[in-house]
C-alpha cells in the first residue's frame, strides 16, 4: 500500500483501513466512490510476481484420470468394483466400477510430467507448467461449482476473481476495461461468473463475444469521423459550461472522460480485435487461419492482445452450458474439447514467453470440478461429476514451471497430498498479484467480504 | 489465543494425583514432566501450529474450538471431541488419524506419528489443559439490544424550537437545523423553480417535466404552487411506476425464476403491477407488508373484490431466486434462505439470513429465530416456476376462491370428459366398423412409418431406434404383411418404444386381453443383458404381465418371479401371444416360431394390477442385467378377441365399399372436430393464476447444524423473532404467516416503520438518515437525525401509514427544497452532505435515463403493456445446458421491461439496475466506458435522437428557435447564451460537413439528430440537481 498518496492515506487511516475503505465510501453513499477514480491503477500488499491474469475456463467438468492426473493402477484394476461413499451428493455406500482413462499418457519435457494424449501440444510446453493434481471442491453441481470456482461461493451472488483484482488494483490502461471476458457464451450461472454484485459495477467483466462485433456498440454509427468528433467537442463544450457551476462535483468529470476513454476504445479496443499485423507464424502457433473471428485460438491470440495492451484480468472460457466437457455419456467428446483448447493455450504460453511475457503473467486453467473414476455400470463409457479429486494447472507469473503439485489416491478419486482447494487457488493468484486475500475486503451488508470468504490458503510450494 | 492463563487451581490439584503414561519414547521427557509441562511444551505449541487457525479466536470451523478448555468441552457440530482419558473414543484422535475420509484433519497435511502421540497421550492424562476461555465476544444478547437504539420503543420526539426561526417552520426542517448548528454547519439557498420541478417530476415520476408544465408551474404564483405541483405529480400514474419499482429493488423482482435453466414466470408481472397500483392508491404501508406476507390468508375472509390482489401480493415471498430443479423439498433451505434474508432485510432492516449456519455474530438473533421462521415458511406451499427436471409450472395459487376454483376445475374437467366420451365412442365406431383395424389398430401405424429414422407419433422412443425393412417381421397371420419393423439398440436401461392403445382393454366380467408381438435378437448382438416386454396401464403405472428376453434365452414374470420358459436363437423371429383373464389376474400363451411353439399356463399377473391394459413398453429392464441386446419387433397388437394362431394363413388387406369409405371420413372428420376442441379446453385457464404462495401443512421446523439440511437439531416453535417479542404461533393459526405479518406491522414493532420511513428519505436524498437502510443493526450505520427519523416513523403510523402523506411533508421542507449548489466552508465539515446543507446531485438511473429519452423523443407509451410475449408453456423444455433467454424490445416505461435474473437484460445490467439476485437497498452507480459507448453508438440512443429531431424541426422559426427548444424540452432549463452559441456553431459547421453528401431533407434530420444526441447524453441531461 505504499504507493498511495497522501489524501487517500488519510482516507483510509479515518475508515477502517485497507482496500475496504473505497467500498465503506461507496456503501454509505458518499461521493469518494466517484471522486478516487476506481480504476486507477494502485499496489497491492506486498510485491506482486504476476501483473495480470489470463484465466483458462473449460465448461463441465475435466476428467483428471485422462488429462493431468496419470493413475496406472485405475488402468489395471479397471473393471473392478470398489465401494464409494457418497455419490453426488447423496449420503452412503454405493457399489462402482473402476473404469480406466480412456486416453494414454506419456512424459513430457525435462521435469518429465505426465500429460495425456489429449493435450500434446501442452505437453511439449509444460516445463513452464505447475500441475496442480489434487483439486478438490464442495459441489457436485454445475451451477453452484461453476460460481464458486469463479467467485468463491457456491450459493450466492458474489463478485468475480477478476472483479476482486480490478477492484484492489485497478488498471494502467483506461483505454480498455480491466476486466474482460472472451466467451462464445456464458458457462452455468450464465454472466453472475464474471458479475462485480456489490463491488463497484465498473469492476464487472467487460464480456466479449467472439465473432466479427466483439464489442457491442463500440463502432460509430457515423461513417464520417469528423462528425462524431464534432460531437464530443459539443458535448465536451457543454458539459464544461455546466461543470463551471458545479465544480466540486467529481461524479460529473468523471462522466466527462468516461466519453473520452470510450472514444479512445472506439480506436483502441477495435485495433486490439483486429489480428492482420499478426505474422503466419504466430497465427499457426495458436493453430488459426487468417481471417479467424472465433474459435479458442482467436480468443488466447486476442487475450495476448489485451494482456499488451494492459487489461488486468482476462478469462476466456471455451464453451457455454451446453455440449461441453460434461461427458456422461462418453468421454470420447473429451477428445474433440481437448482438440480445441490444447494447441491454442500451449500457443499462448509460447507465445507470452517468446515476448518476455510470460514472467508477469499469471496463467490459470481450470474447470469446476473432475470426473468419477468410476461408474454405476461397469465398461460405461461416460463418467459423472466428481468434486473431491481434480486437476488444474497454473503456469507463468511467479509460479515454478515443470512440476507437479499434489497427490490423489491410486485411482484419483479422493486427494491424497498436498490438496488445493478452490479456495486455495484463488489465494494463490492473489497472493502473486501482490494482494493478500486475507485483506482485500469489502464491507457490503454489514460485514467485510473477501473472494476467499473465510477460507483459503496461499500454496507457497509452488511458488519461485 | 496465546495469552497465558491465570493457573487454574484444578489443575494443580489434578497434577497431583496425576499419573503420566508415556507411549512413545520420543515424547519430551513426558514421564518426568508436570501436566501442565507436558501441555505447554508438547499439546499447546501442536494445537496452535495445526489447529487453532480454523478453530479458535478467528474460526470456528464446525463450530468447535480448540483453543480453550472450555472451547473445546462444549464440542462441535459432530458432538463431544474429547473424552479426557480415553484416547480411543476421542474424535480428536479419529480425525488426525484420518480414519474417516469425510474428516481428516489437518485437511492439508497429516500430523506425524509422534504428535498423534502427543496428543494420544495428553487425552490419556485426562487432557489437562489450563487456558480458560476468552471472553470477548461481539454478539449481542436479546438483553442487550433494547438499549440498542433501533430495538427501542418508537416515540413521538419534541420539535426543537429555534429562537431565530418561527414555531411555523416545517417540523422536518427544524430536526435538519438544529443538527446544522450542531455541526456548525449552514444550508445553502433554495433551488430555482426549473430546478425544482425537474427535481420533483424525476423524483415522483422519473420523467423530465415538459415545458408546458414547467410553463404552468412558473406562472403559478400562489403561495403553494410546490404543493400543488407535488399533488399533481402524486396523482399521476407514472407516481408508482417510479416509486413502485424502489420496492421492487428491495423486494428482488425478477420475471424469471433464476435456477440454472431460469425459467420464465408468466405470472410475475401481476406482482409487479399489483406493487405499481398499490403505491399509486397509496395503500397503507401495514396493509401492503401484511398482503406480501399474507395476503392469501387475508383474501379468505376479505371481500371477493379484493380477493385476487390479496393474492398477488404473496408473489413478494415467492418472487426470489429459487434452486430447485422441481417442485421438491430437497433444495427449498435455499429457496427459504432468499426468502428469510429478504422478509429480514426489505421490511425489518435486520440480516435475519447471517444467521442460518450459526447465532447472529453481532445482532440478537439466533439461530433458532432463524428456524422459527422457517417452521413459517415451511408450513406454506410455494408456486412452483418450472425448472431442468420438472418443465411445468405448478401449484400457483389461483386468482378466485378455493371454492371457485374447484366449481371450475370440475366444470372444465367435466367438458373434457364430456369430450373424452364422445371421441372414445366415435373411435370404437370407427374401429367396428373397419375391417382392417387389427389388433388395436392397422399394424399400430407402424406402417406409415418413415424408415431410417425413429417411430414417431403415435410410437414414443427412446435411445438408439430406428424404423426399418430389416425388421419386418415374416409373420402375416394377424396383421397383413408389411413393409417394416422397429429395430432396437443397445443403450440405457431406459431407452425403448412405447405404444399407447387408444381404447385399452379395461376388466370386464368374463372378460379376456389378448396381446401379440413378433420379435427377434439381432444376430449381431454382443450385449448379454435382456430386454423386456411391458403390458399394462399407463408408463409402469399398473403392471398386467412382462415377459423378457436376452439373445438366447426367453422369460416370462410369474407373480414376483422369473421362469426362464425356452431358449431362443439370435436371428429367428418368434412370436408371442398371450391371454390374460382379469378376474382371477392368471395369464397363459405360447411363445415360438409356427412349428415350434413353447406353452405356458396358469402364470400370475402383477398383484396389484388394476384390470386396465393400455399401454405396451419394451425397455431394458429385463430379467438379465446389463445393456440389453439389440432387438427387432413388429406386429404388436392388444384386443378383446382371440388372435388367430401362427400358420394360419396369411390376413390380406380388404378392399371397401365407398359408403363405408364415406362414413369412415365423416366419422374422421367428427373425430378430428372433437380432438381440436378438446386440445383447446385443456390448454384454456380455467381462471387467472399467480405466482405467489397458499398455506400448507402446518409444521415446525428443525434447527439445521452449520445451516446444513441433512445435519438436524432440536425442533424450533414457529415463532416471532425473541428480539421483537418471540411470540409463538397460536395453534390453528395454519402456518403463522398472518401472525408474522402482524408481528412486522404491529405498531409497537420498533423496526418496520423506521426502515420504510428511512427508505422513502434515500430515495428522495440519495442518503438515508440511516445510511445502511437494510441493516438496522449493530454492523449499519447509526441515525445522523435519529430525532427526525423517529419523528416521520411515529408520524407515518399516526397517518394511517400514508406513504404519500410522507412524500408531502418531505419535499414542503426546505431541506428537500436547497439548490444542489457547493460551498467550500460547509464542503470541509461534511464533504458527503449527510447534514443536509445542500441537496445532493444525483445521476439518472437507468429507468430514468431510458425513459426520459422516449418521453423527450416523443416514442414513449404510456399504457401498461399486456403479459411478456414469452413462448407457450408447451413448448418449454429449458434445461441447464439450454437455459431460458430473451430481451423484448418495448416502448414502455421501463419498469415494464422484462427482467431475467441470470442473463440480464443488457441494458439494466450496464447502467447498474438493480441485481434481482438479492434483495437491493440501495443502487450502486458507476459511471463506465462501456455506458458511454452505449450513449455514443447504440441503435436505441441514435433512433430517439433521430425522432426527438423529427419534433425540433417542426418547431417554426430559426435555428436559434429550434435550438432553445430543444434545450429546454432535453434540459428542462433555458441554456445560457454560451452553450446557444456552442450549439448554434455546432449545427452550422455540421451542416456544412454534411452539404456535400445527401439531400436537404436527409441533412436538416441528421444535424438535429447530432444536436439531440449530444442533449441526451450531455450531464445535464443525466444528472439531477
Amino acid at each position: 500500500m505504499n504507493n498511495i498518496g497522501t489524501t487517500r492515506r488519510d482516507f483510509l487511516s479515518r475508515a477502517s483501513g485497507g482496500f475496504g475503505a473505497i467500498a465503506l465510501a461507496g456503501m454509505l453513499g458518499e461521493n469518494i466512490a466517484h471522486a478516487e477514480d476506481p480504476l486507477k491503477p494502485r499496489a497491492g500488499h506486498h510485491a506482486p510476481k504476476a501483473d495480470r491474469v489470463i484465466f483458462l475456463y473449460s465448461t463441465g467438468g475435466v476428467s483428471q484420470v485422462d488429462t493431468f492426473n496419470h493413475r496406472p493402477q485405475l488402468t489395471k484394476d479397471h473393471g473392478k468394483s470398489i465401494t464409494a461413499s457418497r455419490w453426488l451428493n447423496t449420503s452412503g455406500e454405493f457399489k462402482r466400477f473402476l473404469i480406466k482413462p480412456r486416453y494414454n499418457f506419456e512424459q513430457h519435457g525435462q521435469s518429465g510430467a505426465w500429460v495425456s494424449e489429449l493435450f500434446p501440444h501442452l505437453g511439449s510446453v509444460i516445463d513452464d507448467v505447475c500441475v496442480l493434481n489434487a483439486m478438490h471442491c464442495d459441489s457436485d453441481g454445475h451451477d453452484k461449482a461453476t460460481l464458486a470456482a469463479h467467485t468463491g461461493s457456491a450459493q450466492f451472488a458474489r463478485p468475480s476473481a477478476g472483479s476482486w483484482v480490478s477492484y484492489g488494483l485497478g488498471t494502467v490502461n483506461q483505454n480498455m476495461p480491466s476486466f474482460m471476458v472472451l466467451a462464445p457464451s456464458a458457462p452455468y450461472a450464465g454472466t453472475q461468473t464474471w458479475g462485480s454484485d456489490f463491488l463497484p459495477a465498473c469492476h464487472q467483466g467487460t464480456h466479449v463475444l467472439p465473432g466479427k462485433e466483439p464489442l457491442p456498440n463500440v463502432r460509430p454509427q457515423m461513417a464520417e469521423g469528423g462528425l462524431q468528433q464534432m460531437e464530443l467537442n459539443l458535448r465536451n463544450k457543454l458539459n464544461e459550461i455546466h461543470f463551471k457551476k458545479r465544480a466540486a462535483d467529481q461524479m460529473l468529470n468523471a462522466r466527462i472522460r468516461s466519453f473520452e476513454t470510450a472514444f479512445g476504445m472506439q480506436r483502441e479496443a477495435p485495433e486490439a480485435f483486429d489480428l492482420s499485423g499478426e505474422t503466419a507464424a504466430t497465427l499457426g502457433l495458436y493453430g488459426i487461419e487468417r481471417d479467424t473471428t472465433a474459435g479458442f485460438g482467436w480468443q488466447c491470440l486476442v487475450a495476448r492482445r489485451l494482456a499488451e495492451r494492459g487489461v488486468r484480468f482476462l478469462e476466456l472460457i471455451d464453451v457455454g452450458s451446453s455440449n461441453n466437457w460434461d461427458s456422461h455419456g462418453n468421454m470420447g467428446d473429451h477428445a474433440k474439447l481437448a482438440k480445441a483448447i490444447d494447441q491454442p493455450i500451449a500457443g499462448l504460453l509460447t507465445d507470452l514467453k517468446q515476448r518476455g511475457m510470460l514472467d508477469s503473467t499469471l496463467v490459470v486453467w481450470t474447470t469446476e470440478f473432475g470426473r468419477t473414476p468410476f461408474h454405476e455400470r461397469a465398461n460405461h463409457a461416460g463418467r459423472e461429476h466428481h468434486k473431491h479429486c481434480f486437476s488444474s494447472w497454473m503456469a507463468g507469473g511467479g509460479v515454478k514451471g515443470g512440476i507437479v503439485h499434489g497427490k490423489s489416491d491410486e485411482y484419483g478419486i479422493r486427494t491424497a497430498e498436498d490438496s488445493v482447494h478452490t479456495h486455495d487457488l484463488h489465494a494463490t493468484m492473489l497472493h502473486l498479484l501482490g494482494i493478500d486475500h486475507e485483506r482485500l475486503t469489502f464491507r457490503h451488508a454489514g460485514r467485510d467480504f473477501r473472494l476467499t470468504d473465510v477460507h483459503g490458503r496461499v500454496v507457497d510450494q509452488i511458488i519461485s | 489465543m496465546l495469552l497465558q492463563s491465570p493457573r487454574n487451581t484444578s489443575i494443580w490439584n489434578f497434577l497431583v494425583t496425576a499419573v503420566a503414561i508415556c507411549l512413545t519414547s520420543t515424547v519430551t521427557n513426558c514421564s518426568a514432566q508436570s501436566d501442565e509441562d507436558f501441555f505447554e511444551s508438547n499439546v499447546r505449541p501442536l494445537l496452535v501450529k495445526h489447529c487453532q487457525e480454523c478453530h479458535g479466536e478467528k474460526k470456528q470451523e464446525g463450530s468447535l474450538r480448540l483453543d480453550s478448555r472450555d472451547g473445546w468441552s462444549r464440542g462441535g457440530d459432530r458432538g463431544q471431541t474429547i473424552h479426557p482419558g480415553q484416547p480411543e473414543k476421542s474424535l480428536l484422535i479419529e480425525a488426525v488419524k484420518y480414519k474417516d475420509s469425510d474428516l481428516e484433519m489437518p485437511p492439508s497435511k497429516q500430523l506425524t506419528e509422534q504428535e498423534i502421540a502427543v496428543l494420544e497421550t495428553w487425552i490419556k492424562r485426562g487432557a489437562p489443559d489450563p487456558r480458560t476461555e476468552s471472553t470477548t465476544t461481539t454478539a449481542m444478547s436479546v438483553e442487550e439490544a433494547k438499549k440498542f437504539w433501533a430495538f427501542q420503543p418508537l416515540k413521538l420526539p419534541a420539535i426543537p424550537q429555534d429562537a431565530d426561526h418561527p414555531k411555523s417552520q416545517n417540523p422536518i426542517d427544524a430536526f435538519v437545523l438544529a443538527q446544522l448548528k450542531k455541526q456548525k454547519l449552514s444550508s445553502v439557498p433554495s433551488a430555482d423553480r426549473r430546478t425544482l420541478i425537474r427535481r420533483a417530476a424525476f423524483d415522483l415520476t422519473g420523467l423530465p417535466p415538459t415545458p408546458l408544465e414547467i410553463g404552468a408551474f412558473l406562472n403559478d404564483k400562489s403561495e403553494d404552487a410546490f404543493e400543488s405541483l407535488v399533488e399533481r405529480l402524486l396523482d399521476s400514474p407514472a407516481y408508482g411506476e417510479r416509486w413502485g419499482r424502489h420496492w421492487l429493488d428491495v423486494a428482488r423482482y425478477a420475471d424469471t425464476a433464476g435456477d440454472g435453466s431460469d425459467y420464465p414466470v408468466r405470472e410475475a408481472y401481476k406482482y409487479r403491477n399489483w406493487v405499481i397500483d398499490a403505491f399509486n392508491n397509496d395503500k397503507p404501508f401495514n396493509e401492503f407488508i401484511r398482503e406480501q406476507i399474507a395476503g392469501d390468508i387475508l383474501a379468505r375472509d376479505g371481500s371477493p373484490e379484493e380477493y385476487a390482489d390479496r393474492v398477488t401480493a404473496t408473489g413478494f415471498l415467492a418472487i426470489g431466486k429459487r434452486y430447485g430443479y422441481q417442485a421438491s423439498p430437497t433444495y427449498q433451505y435455499l429457496d427459504f434462505a432468499d426468502v428469510i434474508d429478504s422478509v429480514g432485510r426489505s421490511m425489518l432492516g435486520l440480516s435475519i439470513g447471517c444467521a442460518r449456519c450459526h447465532d447472529h455474530k453481532y445482532d440478537p438473533v439466533s439461530a433458532k429465530d432463524y428456524y422459527a421462521l422457517y417452521g413459517i415458511m415451511q408450513s406454506t406451499k410455494w408456486a412452483f416456476p418450472g425448472g431442468e427436471e420438472q418443465k411445468r409450472p405448478a401449484h400457483f395459487p389461483p386468482l378466485v376462491p378455493a371454492k371457485e376454483a374447484a366449481r371450475l376445475d370440475q366444470a372444465k374437467q367435466e367438458t373434457l370428459a364430456r369430450l373424452d366420451r364422445e371421441i372414445a365412442g366415435l373411435k370404437r365406431e370407427r374401429a367396428e366398423l373397419n375391417p382392417n383395424f387389427l389388433a388395436g389398430g392397422a399394424d399400430l401405424g407402424l406402417e406409415s412409418q418413415k424408415p431410417g429414422q425413429p417411430p414417431g407419433q403415435p410410437w414414443v422412443s427412446a435411445g438408439p431406434i430406428d424404423v426399418t425393412t430389416e425388421a419386418q417381421s415374416p409373420f402375416d397371420h394377424i396383421h397383413p404383411k408389411g413393409k417394416v419393423g422397429v429395430r432396437l439398440g443397445s443403450g440405457q436401461p431406459t431407452d425403448g418404444l412405447r405404444y399407447v392403445f387408444e381404447n385399452g382393454l379395461r376388466a370386464t366380467p368374463g372378460g379376456q386381453m389378448h396381446f401379440t408381438v413378433d420379435f427377434r435378437t439381432v444376430a449381431a448382438a454382443e450385449q448379454k443383458g435382456a430386454f423386456r416386454f411391458y403390458l399394462g396401464r399407463g408408463v409402469i403405472q399398473s403392471l398386467a404381465v412382462q415377459c423378457s428376453a436376452t439373445a438366447t434365452e426367453f422369460a416370462i414374470h410369474n407373480g414376483t418371479e422369473w421362469e426362464t420358459i425356452r431358449k431362443l436363437t439370435p436371428g429367428t423371429w418368434y412370436t408371442l401371444q398371450l391371454t390374460i383373464d382379469p378376474d382371477t389376474k392368471m395369464y397363459s400363451g405360447f411363445v415360438g416360431t409356427a412349428d415350434d411353439l413353447t406353452v405356458f399356463n396358469n402364470k400370475s399377473t402383477g398383484a396389484n394390477w388394476d384390470g386396465v391394459a393400455d399401454c405396451f413398453i419394451c425397455d431394458g429392464f429385463g430379467f438379465v442385467e446389463g445393456p440389453a441386446c439389440a432387438r427387432d419387433i413388429d406386429n404388436v397388437g392388444l384386443q378383446s378377441v382371440a388372435f388367430n394362431a401362427p400358420g394360419t394363413g396369411p390376413i390380406l388387406p380388404r378392399i371397401m365399399e365407398t359408403a363405408l369409405t364415406e362414413r369412415l371420413k365423416k366419422i374422421d372428420g367428427r373425430i378430428n372436430n372433437l380432438t381440436a376442441k378438446r386440445q383447446t379446453t385443456a390448454a384454456s385457464i380455467a381462471y387467472p393464476l399467480a405466482y405467489g404462495v397458499t398455506e400448507g401443512s402446518p409444521v415446525n421446523a428443525r434447527l439445521q447444524k452449520r445451516g446444513e439440511p441433512h445435519r438436524l437439531g432440536e425442533e424450533i416453535p414457529r415463532r416471532n423473532l425473541e428480539v421483537l417479542g418471540g411470540d409463538l404461533v397460536a395453534k390453528g393459526a395454519g402456518s403463522g404467516r398472518l401472525d408474522l405479518a402482524n408481528w412486522i406491522t404491529r405498531p409497537d414493532n420498533p423496526l418496520t416503520a423506521r426502515v420504510f420511513v428511512n427508505r422513502v428519505w434515500q430515495w428522495h436524498f440519495g442518503r438515508g438518515l440511516v445510511a445502511t437502510p437494510s441493516d438496522f443493526g449493530t454492523r449499519g450505520e447509526p441515525p445522523t437525525h435519529p430525532e427526525l427519523l423517529d419523528w416521520l416513523a411515529a408520524k407515518f403510523i399516526a397517518s394511517g401509514w400514508s406513504v404519500k402523506s410522507l412524500h408531502r411533508w418531505i419535499m414542503s421542507s426546505k431541506t428537500y427544497q436547497l439548490a444542489s449548489a457547493d460551498d467550500r466552508g460547509n464542503s470541509a465539515i461534511d464533504p458527503n452532505n449527510r447534514f443536509h446543507w445542500r441537496y445532493a446531485r444525483r445521476p439518472l438511473d437507468a429507468e430514468s435515463t431510458r425513459d426520459a429519452m422516449l418521453a423527450v423523443s416523443g416514442n414513449l407509451d404510456r399504457e401498461v403493456p399486456l403479459a411478456h410475449p414469452f413462448p407457450p408453456v408447451d413448448t418449454w423444455g429449458f434445461t441447464i445446458h439450454n437455459p431460458f433467454h430473451a430481451v423484448y424490445d418495448s416502448n414502455h416505461r421501463s419498469v415494464y421491461l422484462m427482467v431475467q435474473r441470470n442473463q440480464r437484460h443488457p441494458y439494466l445490467a450496464l447502467f447498474d439496475a438493480a441485481d434481482p439476485n438479492q434483495s437491493v437497498a440501495k443502487r450502486q452507480p458507476t459511471t463506465t466506458p462501456t455506458q458511454a459507448l452505449f450513449l455514443m453508438n447504440s441503435p436505441f440512443v441514435h433512433e430517439q435522437s433521430q425522432d426527438f429531431a423529427k419534433r425540433i424541426i417542426t418547431v417554426t422559426g430559426d435555428d436559434r428557435a429550434k435550438t432553445l427548444w430543444a434545450f429546454e424540452t432535453a434540459h428542462g432549463q433555458i441554456p445560457e447564451e454560451a452553450e446557444v452559441q456552442e450549439a448554434l456553431n455546432f449545427v452550422s459547421a455540421y451542416r456544412q460537413q454534411l452539404s456535400k453528401a445527401s439531400s436537404q431533407n436527409d441533412q436538416e434530420k441528421a444535424v438535429w439528430s447530432a444536436l439531440a444526441r449530444v442533449l441526451f447524453t450531455s450531464n445535464q441531461f443525466l444528472y439531477v440537481d
